[in-house]
């Protein structure tokens, strides 16, 4: 199983994803084209079987039901397929030559000789009724070549154990049986003629039939036990493929009892036969070539539910009919009508208990783990779990441990973690992957190390069922990945703010107050070169230099509120000319260490906010003042002795501190209990 | 007196330098910034060195770096620090030095009282900014500052600013003895030894001013 070709794996992969449709069936099957090309040996038994199967079909077309005709023809056809199928791709295993063999045979000896021997009834052709007697024999070899096909499968060898056994009984029971059945008078009533034309009454036939007969049919239904000791010890491959043929066998066995029962009964059941049959070889070539593209275990559990449930509907129809026929009388369309609708509401949850309860008793595993995924859903759903759990769900549920679970971004179709967290190396390349799909969006992939078998079988049906958390995941990255985005903006947008600031008070520093100061010591000169003549342009000049100061004053007040130049020494020089400048006394402790420049400017501005708050609102009558680090967080705190109660208001300083403090991935604390003061804490984070 | 000029903007350094002809000293160089100011120093020599903090090329404190450059290769030379805000950092860290000071800008438009603590510069004295002083006698609660009386935080900020009793008495208009026995309870109140030296007497206080608000 490791030498598949990357097409295959990959037709494999995209197939199983959506087993349910049979579109992707056909798109699944598509690389596998070489596969489907015959051998020339191979090919040619199968041209032969076609040929005497469409001569069979002419010879008895209209003289026999035509369903008949046709179910019997297409199981010959079927198994003519399936055995050149096999001996094509396995030759070495002889189940695809018995196939080619026996196909061939049947339509010989079954359905070709079935048609002459019609035929040559109704034209008067000659040999008609040594024809009817071939046919009537051919089931013997046919059920043998069943018998053997089910004791050499899966690997073309017989069992070593005493079960082998089986095979001389079989071989035995058709030894008796064939000329036993061949020359009993008993069959007559299979002929036209009403009698058996090769019948020797002198030989003990029935007695032959009778020993034949329990041998043969022995034989059949003990075949099955080494098929399903087999299944017991079989893991992996092996034992998928033989619960397709176990499959298979149950199905005969569950339907042709009932078939034969009914034969005579109603002409309806007899293709039912023929239906049964067919499923033998379809599931041995399925289950040979081909056994990773279908899920037997799907098959067979869809299977018994819907025949549970159609036994259900059908008793529940019944019993409504019969119910509100004694109601509203026999008859009545209104019966029929409440009987459907009974019926039809029933259906949808009906279905899912059953497949609940058929899961869990005939697939203990798909169950487990299907029920694990669900209960965590719930838990997701009722806010008890968190949507990126989803990933450790898988592996529980699957019980392996190198699987992960990727998102891609829907922008950049980026591969990353549930986090978020982008996944770096090349390892992802080389596991095997199974896409996560909602609503026509690949969300992601689930990927696993070399899965075994019960994995690749599970993880479609299981990844279906966490996509939403996938999704809640991928929208929870999203969602983090845009306030990140936000953030950094909002941080970039301060930053901006803070240079324009910086660049206007140097302007007005070193240009305006600077003009200023040239003029005024140009008046001055002015002043100086006047010497005297003029007292009252003495006194003029005067009044315009003090007017000057003034300007220079306000200047460097305004320039001192859009940004401290005393940070450039630093928070503790910044912090101490604040606590100098205040109106009320300031003790200030204040570390030397350096932080980035935005940093220092959030902590002056909380610091003035925090002053501005004790001078304006509070009435304090002193504050403390701190900046240190601790740990990796500045932390600084404004405690006022004040009227406390502060909140921060739309529109407050307080909230556009926040907002500054936010920026820089701090966070700003209130404390404020009327009539024990204000602490105002901002904390920053700083790795230094 | 002969002067240099270092300052970035020219019409102020041109007016500077015109106050200080208007002044009857000599401009013995001007400078646009503070790279080649040690050589200038050194081939002039002149008795004071006026200059700009901020200058080119980051416009930080070139200024104050050149002035703490030119007080170590040439002690003698006066250093009077200009600054557009008041920098207490640079400020107090070179005041506590013999011929240094620090004002603002706008000072120099009062002529008169720029003009001799310039002169007080060269001559070895000290001249620090009134406004930072005024920050720095601000009584911090429960400081010693506080046991100061009005009129004696006033005599400190003087005294401080650099100016010599007769200095303050001058500006207070009171007798040189009565500045004398302020001057002697401030420094009993803040324990500061008693010195004849005018200069080691600010030094002293300047020391105490920092201690108390935590200048390095």
């Amino acid at each position: 199983m490791r030498e598949r070709n990357p097409g295959s794996v990959l037709a494999l992969t995209g197939y199983e994803w959506s087993h349910d449709c049979p579109a992707a069936a056909a798109v699944g099957t598509i690389p596998q084209v070489r596969g489907l090309r015959l051998a020339v040996f191979p090919a040619s038994l199968c041209a032969a079987t076609l040929v005497v199967e469409a001569v069979a079909i002419g010879l008895a077309w209209g003289l026999e039901p035509r369903f008949d005709t046709i179910v019997y023809a297409v199981y010959t056809l079927t198994l003519a397929g399936s055995g050149a199928l096999i001996a094509s791709r396995r030759p070495r295993n002889p189940i695809g030559w018995l196939y080619c063999g026996t196909a061939l045979a049947t339509a010989l000896t079954a359905d070709l000789a079935q048609g002459w021997g019609l035929r040559a009834a109704a034209n008067g052709w000659p040999a008609g009724p040594f024809a009817e007697w071939v046919a009537a024999v051919s089931w013997i070899p046919a059920g043998t070549a069943v018998v053997y096909t089910i004791l050499l499968f899966p690997d073309g060898r017989l069992p070593r154990s005493r079960w082998r056994a089986v095979g001389w009984a079989n071989a035995a029971g058709a030894a008796l049986l064939l000329p036993g059945w061949a020359l009993t008078p008993d069959i007559g009533y299979i002929f036209l003629s009403g009698r058996n034309p090769y019948a020797l009454p002198e030989i003990p036939t029935g007695a032959l039939v009778a020993v034949g007969l329990t041998l043969f049919l022995g034989s059949l239904v003990l075949s099955i036990v080494p098929l399903v000791q087999r299944l017991r010890r079989a893991t992996g491959v092996e034992r998928q493929q033989l619960k397709w043929v176990v499959f298979a066998a149950a199905l005969m066995a569950g339907l042709l009892p009932p078939v034969a029962l009914l034969w005579s009964v109603t002409p309806l059941v007899q293709p039912v036969a023929a239906v049964a049959l067919t499923a033998l070889p379809v599931a041995t070539c399925v289950a040979i070539l081909r056994y990773r593209l279908y899920d037997i275990d799907l098959v067979i559990s869809r299977t018994l539910g819907y025949l549970a449930l159609t036994a259900l509907l059908a008793a529940a129809y019944s019993a409504s009919v019969l119910l509100l026929g004694t109601v509203v009388g026999r008859r009545s369309a209104w019966a029929t009508a409440g009987a459907t609708l009974v019926v039809a509401v029933a259906f949808r949850p009906l279905r899912d208990r059953i497949q609940a309860g058929v899961d869990r008793r005939f697939n203990r595993a798909r169950y487990t783990a299907v029920r694990r995924v669900e209960t965590f859903l719930e838990r997701l759903r009722a806010g008890h779990a968190a949507p990126e759990e989803i990933q450790t769900v898988l592996r529980e549920a699957l019980a392996v441990d190198d699987l992960d679970v990727r998102i891609s971004l829907p922008d950049s179709g980026l591969a990353v973690d549930l986090y978020g967290r982008p996944v770096t190396g090349d390892r992802d390349d080389r596991r095997e992957r199974w896409p996560i799909r909602r609503a026509g969006t690949t969300l992601g992939d689930v990927l696993v190390d070399d899965p075994p078998e019960r994995v690749r079988a599970l993880l479609p049906t299981l990844a279906d069922a966490g996509a939403l958390a996938v999704e809640m995941a991928r929208l929870r990255v999203e969602l983090r990945r845009q306030l990140a985005e936000v953030g950094a903006s909002r941080a970039r947008i301060v930053a901006v703010a803070d240079a324009e600031r910086r660049r206007i008070e140097r302007d007005l520093h070193d240009g305006a107050q600077q003009r200023l100061v040239s003029i005024g010591l140009a008046l001055r000169h002015a002043q100086h070169a006047l010497d005297g003549t003029s007292p009252e342009a003495r006194q003029t000049l005067d009044g315009a230099i003090a007017e000057i100061t003034v300007a220079i004053d306000e200047l460097r007040e305004l320039a001192q509120g859009l940004r401290p130049a005393h940070l450039d020494g630093g928070l503790g020089p910044a912090l101490r000319e604040l606590a100098r400048r205040a109106p009320l006394p300031v003790r200030v402790d204040a570390t030397a260490d350096r932080f980035p420049a935005e940093v220092e400017t959030a902590a002056y501005f909380t610091a003035c906010e925090g002053l501005t708050n004790a001078v304006k609102h509070a009435r304090a009558s002193a504050v403390e003042l701190s900046a240190g680090r601790q740990g990796d967080t500045l932390v600084v705190r404004v405690a006022d002795d004040g009227t406390g109660g502060t909140q921060a208001r739309d529109g407050s300083g307080l909230t556009g501190l926040s907002d500054r403090v936010a920026t820089q991935g701090g966070r700003l604390i209130v404390d404020s209990v009327p009539g024990r003061g204000t602490v105002l804490t901002a904390e920053f984070p700083c790795v230094s | 007196m002969r002067v240099v000029i270092a300052e970035d903007q020219a019409l102020l350094r041109e007016g500077l330098a015109r106050l200080f002809r208007d002044g009857g000293h000599e401009v013995a160089a001007t400078r646009a910034d503070a790279e080649d100011l040690l050589a200038t120093v050194a081939t002039t020599m002149p008795d004071l060195v006026v200059l700009d903090i901020r200058m080119p090329p980051t416009f930080t404190d070139e200024g104050a770096r050149a002035a703490a450059n030119i007080k170590r290769h040439h002690p003698k030379v006066g250093v009077l620090l200009l600054s557009q805000h008041i920098e207490t950092t640079h400020a107090m860290s070179l005041a506590a030095q013999e011929g240094f000071g620090y004002l603002l800008k706008d000072r120099v438009l009062e002529v008169g009282d720029f003009l001799s603590t310039a002169e007080r510069v060269a001559n070895g004295g000290s001249a620090l900014e009134p406004r930072v002083v005024a920050h720095l006698v601000a009584p911090v609660h429960g400081g010693r500052l506080a046991r100061l009386s009005e009129r004696e935080r006033g005599v400190l900020e003087l005294m401080a600013q650099g100016l010599t009793n007769a200095g303050i008495a001058g500006r207070l208009v009171v007798s040189e003895r009565t500045v004398e026995a302020h001057v002697r309870h401030i420094l009993t109140k803040l324990d500061i030894p008693e010195s004849e030296d005018g200069h080691r007497r600010v030094l002293a206080v300047l020391a105490h001013l920092r201690a108390v608000h935590e200048i390095p």
